[in-house]
């Protein structure tokens, strides 16, 4: 008998004892189907989490250098980050100077403020003070208008960009350009309004709710924390590729601009896309695994179960099998029926499971994030639903194929 | 493994089957119990042979050792030059297939699935083709008169209607021997006469049947009676 020929008719007389108890089957499948879906939940989340994140610091240029007095991701306390010296306007000027005009410097700063619009107010509004050569160094542009000029930065005009959430919640349909809205106590005028960002990352910056105004006007207007400004420098490096070697240079330009001596250490730090991914890949990597191996409990669980339903099920075909063996089944012929039966179930659970997770997908997708289950998943997921049945019904189905004949028949 | 591989006995012109000085001890718990204590017996060819006997005669024993479901602990069981004795569960399996058709006292058909299914089950553990195992099933339907019931479960069925279908499921691979153990204990009398009947056709066709009761009447059909006592062969016809 050739193994396909046996596999083939061991799935039909397994569809069939499935079809035959199909209470019980969709019982057994309840386990696995909840434990797919919570595996799959969890990594389409993971997924979900990791492409909003990319959105979000999509305009965090990869191959821009941020000098800021604190790192932007802290490990431990701050102490030794709170008093350093804040990072001037002019520490921002020196550095242009000294890099002779390789890479694009952008100094800002932010602050929080309430904006106003005729009776609209909003509250808690990031405000950026920065130069013209934002839209350099972030890739953002402005969507109608125009972003800031040398002109409005150098004369320190009181004209602001707007972010396109804020455009939105304050003008609704009227055209924006032109209009003035309060900054707190003080009249900008908008002069642009920048293209949508869109997703946020959970505690994350929202680019789209923000104001750009002259940093040169943000001293006045917003005040600085403690009367002194603190920006945040950004550097373009020339390249990408320059990337690592500008980074250096950078690091240098800054000691000699802060006059530190070789065996100091830097008083300023030096951000990246590339830290915070770092970090961001490393906290995902711990969330995605505990998510694993606690929904993956829930799987075992499920195969737990289909373990003790196929006991169950070779138990109450004791006789069966006895007839089955009389008239000339093999033991790998009985094995085979069971561990199908098992498989199957479980497959079923499987795509069962699959199909609620793609609805869970959407909801989370419409009111969360952006989740898709990828092809890879779907794979994953089913070959992973089979195993789940041949390892918990391996033990039921042995235990029926090795059974006497004799006895078998016997069983009432 | 195949059956061709094993080794081959050859018997004597015209011998089905050859039980040599076979015994069969089991052990419960603590006690042996001697089913059966040296036991020959030759059959022929298309002979009809009924083996009979009181409970715990070794009669069921005797039985499950001809039908390959047990082997002897000591002696020989040749069945169509083939050393029975020797063999492992697997092979038992497949001498079962290619050379017993059983028929049991309670029918054994496989529940839940169709009277076609129950006849065509033994060919599917042969490894027939599934387009040549349509002609043979449903020969075997026509063959015990059950030819509008092929798409009927085996729970839809009378008890005579079943033991037809066992009967069908029983030559659909053409057995050296129809073992057939208590084949009307469940019937009543006048289909009980129904299946004997059936049964005398077979061994006019030629089929070899071994006919396991305790009934003289159903005996009677036979053409020679063997019988048992405590382990022992008390006459052999």
């Amino acid at each position: 008998m050739t193994f396909f020929m046996d596999a083939g008719e061991s799935f039909k007389i397994a569809l069939g004892a499935i079809v035959a108890n199909k209470s019980r089957g969709a019982l057994t499948a309840l386990g696995i189907i909840i434990g797919i879906v919570a595996v799959i939940t969890t990594m389409t989340a993971a997924n979900g989490l990791k492409n909003t994140f990319r959105e979000t610091f999509a305009s965090v240029g990869a191959d821009v250098v941020y000098v800021s007095k604190r790192p932007w991701v802290q490990m431990g306390r701050g102490f030794q980050f709170r008093n350093r010296k804040d990072i001037s306007l002019a520490a921002s000027d020196k550095l242009q100077e000294r890099l002779l005009g390789r890479g694009v410097v952008n100094p800002s700063i932010s602050g929080n403020q309430s904006l106003k619009y005729r009776s609209k107010v909003l509250d808690g509004i990031t405000i950026t003070g920065t130069t013209d050569k934002q839209i350099i160094v972030s890739d953002m542009v402005p969507e109608s208008g125009r972003f800031l000029t040398p002109f409005d930065v150098a004369y320190k005009k009181t004209v602001t960009v707007i972010g396109s959430g804020i455009a939105e919640s304050l003008f609704e349909q009227t055209n924006p350009i032109g209009k003035e809205i309060k900054v707190g106590r003080y009249k900008f005028t908008v002069i642009g309004v920048m293209e949508e960002q869109g997703g946020s990352f959970f505690g994350g910056p929202d680019f789209d709710r923000q104001i750009y105004i002259p940093i040169t006007t943000f001293g006045k207007t917003i005040g600085f924390n403690g009367g002194r400004a603190n920006v945040n420098i950004a550097i373009k490096a020339p390249s990408a590729e320059a990337m690592s070697t500008f980074e250096y240079e950078v690091i240098g330009e800054m000691r000699k601009i802060r006059g530190l001596k070789p065996t100091e250490d830097d008083d300023f730090s030096i951000n990246k896309l590339d830290t915070l991914l770092d970090s961001y890949n490393s906290m995902m990597g711990v969330v995605v695994l505990v998510g694993l191996v606690i929904t993956g409990i829930s799987l075992f669980v499920g195969g737990v179960g289909v373990m003790n339903i196929m006991f169950v099920s070779v138990t109450e075909r004791t006789k069966e099998i006895g007839i089955r063996k009389a008239i000339g089944a093999k033991r790998r012929s009985i094995l085979l029926q069971f561990l199908f039966e098992s498989s199957t179930i479980c497959l079923f659970a499987g795509i069962i499971g699959l199909i609620i997770a793609q609805i869970l997908t959407e909801i989370i997708n419409k009111l969360l994030m952006p989740a898709s289950i990828s092809p890879f998943i779907i794979v994953v997921a089913l070959v992973v639903s089979v195993m789940v049945g041949v390892l918990s019904g391996f033990v039921p189905a042995y235990r029926g194929a090795k059974l006497n004949p004799i006895d078998a028949l016997r069983y009432e | 493994m195949s059956s061709d591989d094993l080794a081959t006995v050859p018997l004597a012109d015209g011998v089905i089957l050859s039980i040599e000085n076979v015994t069969r001890t089991y052990v419960m718990g603590d006690e042996e119990v001697h089913a059966l204590k040296g036991v020959s017996i030759t059959i022929n060819k298309g002979e009809y042979v009924a083996i009979m006997g009181p409970s715990g005669s070794g009669k069921s024993t005797l039985m499950n050792m001809i039908g390959c479901l047990d082997v002897p602990s000591t002696g020989e069981y040749i069945l169509e030059n083939q050393a029975v004795s020797a063999m492992s569960e697997d092979q038992l399996a497949e001498i079962r297939n290619e050379k017993i058709g059983f028929v049991f006292q309670t029918f054994n058909l496989v529940p839940r699935v169709t009277v076609y299914q129950n006849i065509e089950l033994p060919l599917i553990y042969k490894g027939v083709a599934k387009r040549h195992r349509r002609k043979i099933v449903e020969k075997a339907i026509e063959a015990v008169g059950l030819g509008e019931r092929a798409k009927h479960k085996s729970n839809e069925l009378s008890g005579g209607q079943r033991q037809r279908v066992a009967i069908a499921r029983a030559l659909v691979c053409e057995p050296a021997i129809i073992l057939a153990d208590e084949p009307t204990g469940n019937l009543d009398s006048s289909t009980g006469k129904e299946i004997m009947a059936l049964m005398d056709g077979l061994h006019k066709k030629g089929h070899t049947i071994i006919l396991v009761t305790h009934e003289d009447d159903i005996a009677e059909h036979a053409n020679r009676t063997i019988r048992l006592r405590d382990g022992l062969l008390e006459s052999s016809g």
